[in-house]
């Protein structure tokens, strides 16, 4: 990390903050999901970028701590708008961090690929359930209490809120890759079974990523379903998340701090912006992004610079 | 009523089984997960539909047919696209075959439109009874074609000079290099014949289920969980996990609840990861990696 980063970040944060005022509301709903996308992805990155541990069911965690939240707060109906917020916040964290806490355990055994598509599993049964349980309402739909202030537009509401959100998760992401932990999750990364011989507490190091992990996931899952206001299964629990958060890891440049944002910022812009006519042609144009991703750029546009300053300057910055 | 159960189950388990061989075969042979492997089981099924309605014949009369055609588009696609993101990482190559799932059901939706389609033989209404259980004749001559499906890829891969090298290749890429096996050439005949049998379960699916471009990833989940049932790499494997599921998600329709089925197909997967992650068939070379 140098010097300036932490200042260009502030820089960029207040730029992004101010932008609502100036953008018309459509520019401001891309944003709003842009700064989602990236939170999600940066949250994503902490056991799957650092320690290798990639999910393919991170969905999960959006659904439950929506739907926990919802149904929480629907139970306390007479709350003033911020109080619900935080309720949902509360509801949504703690829901996650009991999920995640009882499959972390079976679930980290797994590596690889059969890690993530285990991910996928625990998702489409947290999905189904969701749906088919009369009591949680996934397939009736849940409202949800308007949150936004009275003095400010509800699409520049839910923009800073999910600006303040990304931040914090960056944050977070930043002081778990400068600490011991984070060290110890580029050693599970680099050879698992070597980096438990030499000391690391493995087994530990990954539950927790994966548990900070999930709770921030579940908390963006609140914010999200309160931008939508009225949610069910299909809205939440989304297959086209689980694999995004991937993408935009792999777009950026996987294993790094700004990487996932980086890739969020790229893919959101050039499907909502660019391609946001062409429905007919959506599939395709993702798919073929995809494909001449990996042929073309396998380490991610940060990992792409980085290998070409690296042969300009010689020297070698080892992250 | 039991009895009845445990025989639909069993029908739609050989269906499922042949599903997931040619997935199976890719996984254990490449180590790729393939996700666009639904796709080639759908294209099977549209081809099924294309030349059955130009040649005025039966649909399982065209798996010759459909299998050479998917048998090309394999080789070519492992050839000139999936080989050059296998040496790279593992990721890479899921990555990949995602996102060319993604262009070919975009495709499929624009030249086939994307309303749901279904091959109806002359024999669609036509069913029989043994001892108390009624068989329809469709999903009995489906489950027929599976077996001997099976049965051919079987013998294939134990007798043939092709299976043979497939088999050595899967064991110990580097001792079937020294010993003068074309690794490349070979990882691209093994994805050729896993889609063309892909394309023949495409047939069969076609002919009992409705079938649409959006299934696609349907057909690859369950392909995967019948994979990590039964075990990577072999027909026998592939057979035992798609009768397994087969069973599972009948009886769970049954007597759980029709939504289930998929919570208890994830569950099995789930457990079965945790418990034998290489299956109840599973080599040593398919280890969890």
């Amino acid at each position: 990390m140098k010097p300036y980063a932490p200042l260009f970040v502030l820089l960029c944060a207040l730029l992004l903050a101010a932008a609502p005022g100036v953008l018309p509301p459509f520019y401001v709903r891309v944003g709003q999901i842009t700064l989602y996308s990236a939170a999600l992805g940066t949250a994503w990155a902490i056991p799957g970028g650092f320690a290798g541990y990639g999910s393919f069911g991170n969905a999960a965690f959006i659904g439950v701590g929506a739907f926990a939240a919802g149904l929480t707060e629907n139970q306390f109906a007479s709350l003033s708008p911020p109080l619900a917020l935080l309720l949902g916040l509360g509801a949504g964290a703690a829901a996650c961090a009991i999920l995640s806490a009882a499959i972390a355990y079976p679930i980290l055994r797994l590596r690889g690929t059969f890690f993530a598509i285990a991910m996928l599993g625990v998702s489409h049964v947290c999905s189904e359930l969701n749906n088919n349980v009369d009591a949680l309402q996934g397939s009736l739909g849940l409202n949800f209490p308007a949150v936004t202030m009275a003095n400010l537009a509800p699409e520049a509401f839910f923009y800073e809120l999910y600006l303040i959100a990304g931040l914090a998760v960056l944050c977070v992401a930043w002081l778990i890759q400068r600490s011991r932990f984070g060290a110890g999750l580029l050693a599970i990364r680099e050879d698992e079974d070597t980096a438990r011989m030499l000391g690391v507490p493995t087994e530990r190091y990954k539950r927790i990523a994966f548990f900070v992990s999930a709770v921030l996931t579940g908390l963006l899952g609140v914010i999200y379903a309160h931008s939508l206001g009225y949610i069910t299964t299909d809205s939440v629990y989304r297959d086209d998340t689980n694999l995004n958060l991937v993408v935009f890891s792999l777009l950026g440049g996987m294993g790094t701090l700004f990487g996932p944002a980086i890739g969020a910022f790229l893919l959101v812009f050039v499907t909502q912006v660019v391609l946001g006519r062409l429905l007919d042609f959506h599939l395709f144009a993702t798919g073929l992004l995809l494909v001449i991703l990996v042929l073309a750029a396998p380490s991610g546009i940060l990992g792409f610079v980085r290998t070409r300053t690296r042969r300009r300057s010689a020297m070698a910055p080892a992250e | 009523m039991i009895q009845q159960t445990l025989a639909d189950g069993l029908v739609l388990g050989g269906i499922y089984a042949l599903s997931a061989v040619g997935f199976s075969l890719i996984f254990g042979v490449l180590h790729v997960i393939n996700l666009s492997h639904g796709i080639l089981v759908l294209i099977g099924a549209y081809l099924a539909l294309t030349f059955s309605r130009m040649l005025q014949i039966d649909p399982l009369l065209t798996v010759p047919l459909v299998m050479a055609v998917l048998f090309v588009i394999g080789y070519a696609y492992q050839r000139f696209l999936i080989q050059y993101a296998v040496d790279r990482s593992r990721l890479g190559s899921m990555l990949l075959t995602f996102g060319v799932a993604l262009m070919l059901q975009n495709i499929m939706i624009w030249v086939f439109s994307p309303d749901m389609k279904n091959i109806t033989p002359s024999y669609a209404f036509v069913s029989f009874h043994i001892a108390g259980l009624t068989f329809d004749a469709v999903r009995v001559s489906a489950l027929a074609a599976s077996l001997v499906l099976l049965g051919c890829l079987a013998a294939l891969l134990k007798y043939s000079p092709l299976g043979r090298v497939i088999r050595a290749t899967a064991q110990q890429t580097l001792a079937a290099r020294l010993c003068g096996v074309n690794v490349r050439h070979v990882y691209a005949l093994t994805f050729a014949v896993s889609a063309a049998f892909a394309g023949a379960a495409g047939i069969v699916i076609g002919i009992i289920l409705p079938f649409s471009p959006a299934d696609e990833s349907m057909w690859t989940l369950n392909a995967f969980v019948v994979v990590v049932l039964g075990g990577i790499g072999s027909p026998a494997g592939a057979l035992i996990g798609g009768l397994l599921l087969g069973l599972a998600s009948t009886l769970t329709a049954q007597y759980i609840g029709p939504a289930f089925p998929n919570v208890t197909m994830f569950m099995l997967l789930v457990l079965m990861l945790l418990v034998r992650p290489n299956g109840l068939l599973g080599n040593a070379f398919s280890a969890s990696r």
